[in-house]
């Protein structure tokens, strides 16, 4: 873990992590098109069953496809990215060593589900990745990726009036959900949309090489506030099965804190 | 603090011990696709514990012995790589050697070789035991358990079927697992180290380093 005091000096790592078919590996092939001019990447996939992802990237030719290597995860997604990173994190020394130094490596998970998230042990930053076609009502389930992840996105929001989803919506609950934390409704036609995840992007590693930046862990539930009624000071206590719901009375049961 | 060698021996060969052991099935997924039935994963696990396990355990234990007398650990590597002849093993064993340098700089912090990120599990394995305080027997019986653990683990990926069943294998195995430890237990010096090989397992092992979609390393 590097001392947020000091300079680090090794690549940022950035966490990809969302459920599967959400556009994460598009995602990844959209960053390495716009920045692998600007910044020296690599990626890592971490694949369930196949190595898919990898091959989808290397063939996208958005990035030698040297720099971007699958690891294998034991059909354990979420183990390789939380309770035991060591494949990940040997894949990433790899690259460093292989490729001098880089910038930037970023780690796809392998599509698991709302609960898996990075462990700080892994990475530096995460974005949790969301589509318009899962329903608006996703970002309402919550769940620590979409609460606390770095960044939330909402993808292919091209296709929202397809869906019936009304986007603007959708990307200001998930602001709700995450209590003002960043969020970008990303389509992979939207330009304007792709420079503000690519900024998104600068800005978090300007933060990380100045050691400004904490990694956060989102951590593996999904923690729930009963807010008092004026909507201070309430406690937050995790549910064994993830879910997150809101409560529109006080809670029963006394919080530490209540 | 010290504690006993049979706690370590809890420790290190609990599956939870983030090391990146859910990454392997100690040869299980190629050995499948090549047409072992499943129902002969005890055989196939009795004959890796008299091969390449023994050979993996005999250098884990010389490796001990020789951190011990602060010998060169440089040379037990090139004796556990001269008796490993598949490439594939060979970079495999050392990803998990790498594995393990972590929990040892971070279970028992202390200056360590510059060239250990370059050596074999059972190498590191034998560094850790001798820093950690872990008798000989028990460290060949880990890497022995280990194996076995994750074969049938991997199984149970592979092929799902009731898990009690596949405990009890390794239950059966047990004993198999002693007898080896026995075996290498008393072994001192490189040249002692034994040289068993499963040629079908080697050449599972470089066919499945080539093989797309798959589910483990190695
Ligand atoms: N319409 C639309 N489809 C997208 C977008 N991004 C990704 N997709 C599609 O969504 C599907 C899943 O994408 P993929 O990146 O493989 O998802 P992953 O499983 O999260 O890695 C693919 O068919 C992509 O072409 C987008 O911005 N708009
Ligand atoms: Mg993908």
């Amino acid at each position: 873990m590097p001392e947020n005091t000091t300079a680090p000096t090794r690549a940022m790592r950035l966490g990809v992590a969302g459920p599967v078919g959400t556009g994460k590996s598009s995602l990844i092939a959209t960053l390495c098109r716009a920045l692998s001019g600007e910044l020296r990447l690599g990626v890592i996939t971490n694949d369930i069953y196949t190595d898919e992802d990898a091959r989808y990237l290397k063939s996208a030719g958005v990035l030698d496809p040297e720099r971007i290597r699958p690891v294998e995860t034991g059909a354990c997604p979420h183990t390789a990215i939380r309770d035991d990173v060591t494949a990940n994190l040997l894949a990433a020394e790899d690259l460093e060593a292989d490729f001098g130094s880089l910038d930037l490596v970023i780690i796809e998970s392998g599509g698991d589900n709302l609960t898996a998230t990075f462990s700080p042990a892994l990475v530096d930053a995460q974005l949790f990745v969301l589509d318009v076609a899962g329903g608006g009502d996703v970002v309402r389930k919550g769940g620590p990726g979409i609460a606390r992840a770095d960044l939330l996105v909402i993808n292919k929001t091209d296709l929202g009036p397809y869906v019936g989803v009304d986007v603007e919506r959708m990307a200001r609950e998930g602001r709700e959900a995450r209590r003002g934390g960043s969020v970008v409704a990303l389509s992979r036609h939207d330009e304007e949309s792709i420079r503000m995840l690519t900024g998104w992007v600068r800005d978090t590693l300007a933060r990380y090489r100045a050691g400004d930046h904490t990694p956060v862990d989102p951590g593996p539930m999904a923690p729930h506030s009963h807010a008092d009624r004026d909507g201070k000071g309430g406690h937050t206590h995790t549910h064994a099965d993830s879910a997150t719901h809101t409560h529109d009375q006080a809670p029963a049961h006394a919080g530490p804190s209540a | 603090m010290s504690t006993t060698s049979s706690l370590l021996l809890a420790l290190l060969g609990d599956a939870r011990l983030p090391s990146g052991g859910h990454t392997q099935s100690a040869g299980l997924e190629p050995a499948l696709r090549a047409g072992t039935p499943s129902a002969q994963a005890p055989a196939y696990l009795r004959a890796r514990l008299r091969t390449v396990t023994r050979v993996e355990a005999g250098a884990a234990v010389v490796a001990r012995a020789v951190a011990a007398d602060d010998g060169d650990l440089a040379e037990v590597e090139a004796a556990w790589a001269a008796r490993t002849p598949s490439q594939a093993l060979r970079a495999n064993g050392r990803r998990l050697g790498r594995g393990y340098l972590r929990v040892l700089q971070t279970l028992w912090p202390g200056p360590v070789d510059t060239r250990a990120r370059t050596w074999s599990r059972p190498v590191v394995l034998g560094l850790l035991a001798h820093r950690a305080g872990m008798g000989p027997a028990d460290l060949a019986r880990l890497v022995g358990y280990d194996d076995v653990q994750t074969v049938t683990a991997a199984l149970l990926k592979l092929e799902p079927q009731d898990p009690l069943l596949i405990a009890a294998w390794v239950k059966d195995l047990l004993p198999d697992i002693d007898e080896m430890a026995t075996q290498v237990a008393h072994l001192h010096t490189t040249e002692q180290i034994p040289a068993q090989g499963a040629p079908l397992i080697e050449r599972w092992a470089e066919t499945h380093d080539t093989t797309t979609e798959r589910l483990f390393s190695a």
